[in-house]
């Protein structure tokens, strides 16, 4: 793994239009990105796609890392979340009105996500083990398969302001967990 | 609600924000005011860091090598895209009017080297700019293209154009035509000189200096900038 500073220094020079710190940047992190994205979007053409506009938007976007103060992989890490995420949702939507809930229940891993699963490293996944199964369930399909509050409450068969409220609960245990 | 109540809001919003949970307008909302408060972004900045996390345990994999080469040509390929952004550096290197019609010169000549390659240019005046001489190296062809923009050799006089290099005598590159625009090839020696060189042009007879050094006025000088 490339140091962080590293990384800060290659991000600054890509903000100049440095095309070496922008092969450097891709050669350090695009598998661990494409990882990310293979294991949200579950689909090789398609994780292929977004790490291609995702990398397009670090190009573009190189001059504003500075200011929101995220370390360099947790920044490229979240533009690659949310961008498969967003092609995730967009996936679902044009999928229309089924029974999502019961669809994605049965979305079992493909060969990629066999290859790359594994379990949760880091402080983050022991204190998701200290909530009810179902509540850290359902802050990993939130944060890894981009669940919306809506598609949550159908999948717990509950009202979505309840929904709402018991998962924020449940932040608030993980990050009081996570602060100790 | 009470300033406890409202920091547990905010860190609830703050982690419903980075999972993407809020509504769109919540979701503009929230980054307004994590923009003007340094401690909301503060929550969202370590939400966003150990959500992260999450996916330590997802293993790399390597992309298939076109999916780079893609991603180049959507950002670079587009030649003239690039160096037109390129070509806006100039100003700030050169400043001015001289910045002006040298990228005014560059484009009109066609001179598209990638912004890989090196590019030379100089504007070689008279220091009261009645001959104005624009040299630009083009890397691809290794040649150097002129374009005389004021002035003209005197009655029965030609202009030679001399690289100088450091304490070196004056290097011959050629007498100019009387067209107002050529093309000079240069040899593996002058390109190398280039760098930090300085083009002058002198007035000599018909057919240029027979010395192999300038005989006549030195009528205009400038300095080779990189670019």
């Amino acid at each position: 793994m490339t140091a962080t500073t590293d990384l800060e220094d290659m991000i600054s020079r890509i903000a100049l239009g440095d095309r070496k710190a922008f092969a450097g940047l891709y050669a350090a992190t695009s598998a661990k990105l494409f990882g990310v994205s293979l294991r949200v979007l579950n689909n090789r053409a398609e994780a292929e796609d977004a790490l291609q506009e995702v990398y397009v938007k670090v190009w573009n976007a190189a001059d504003r890392y500075q200011v929101n103060g995220l370390s360099p992989m947790t920044w490229l890490i979240t533009i690659t979340r949310n961008h498969a995420i967003d092609r995730l949702r967009a996936r679902r939507n044009a999928s229309g009105e089924l029974d999502e809930a019961a669809e994605l229940a049965d979305l079992s891993p493909g060969p990629e996500a066999l290859v790359i699963a594994k379990s949760e490293a880091g402080r983050i996944a022991g204190c998701l083990g200290q909530l009810d199964p179902e509540k850290s369930d359902a802050v990993r399909r939130a944060y890894m398969e981009g669940e919306t509050y809506a598609e949550l409450a159908v999948r717990y068969a509950q009202p979505l302001n309840t929904i709402r409220t018991w998962l924020r609960r449940s932040l608030l245990k993980l990050k009081e967990c996570l602060s100790s | 609600m009470t300033p406890e109540a409202q920091k547990e809001d905010d860190h609830a919003l703050a982690a419903e924000y980075a999972l993407g949970l809020l509504t769109p307008p919540e979701a503009r909302a929230f980054e307004a005011r994590m923009n003007r408060d340094p401690v909301l972004r503060a929550y969202y900045v370590i939400w966003a860091e150990d959500l992260a996390s999450l996916t330590n345990g997802i293993a790399p994999v390597s992309p298939p090598p076109a999916v780079l080469k893609a991603i180049e040509t959507r950002l670079f390929a587009s030649e003239k895209q690039g160096f037109l952004s390129w070509l806006g550096l100039i100003p700030a290197l050169v400043g001015g009017l001289i910045a002006a019609t040298l990228v005014y010169f560059v484009t009109s000549f066609g001179l598209l080297t990638t912004p890989d390659e090196p590019l030379y240019v100089a504007q070689i005046a008279a220091e009261d700019q009645s001959l104005i001489v624009l040299a630009a190296y083009d890397a691809a062809t290794e040649t150097l293209a002129i374009e005389r923009t004021k002035g003209a050799a005197a009655a029965g006089r030609v202009l030679q154009l001399w690289l100088i290099a450091g304490d070196n005598p004056p290097v011959s590159l050629g007498v100019l035509p009387d067209a107002a625009t050529a093309e000079l090839t240069l040899t593996a020696e002058v390109i190398a000189a280039l760098d930090g060189g300085t083009l002058a042009i002198s007035d000599e007879p018909p057919g240029g200096s027979t010395t192999g050094a300038p005989t006549g006025a030195v009528l205009a000088v400038g300095a080779v900038t990189l670019l």
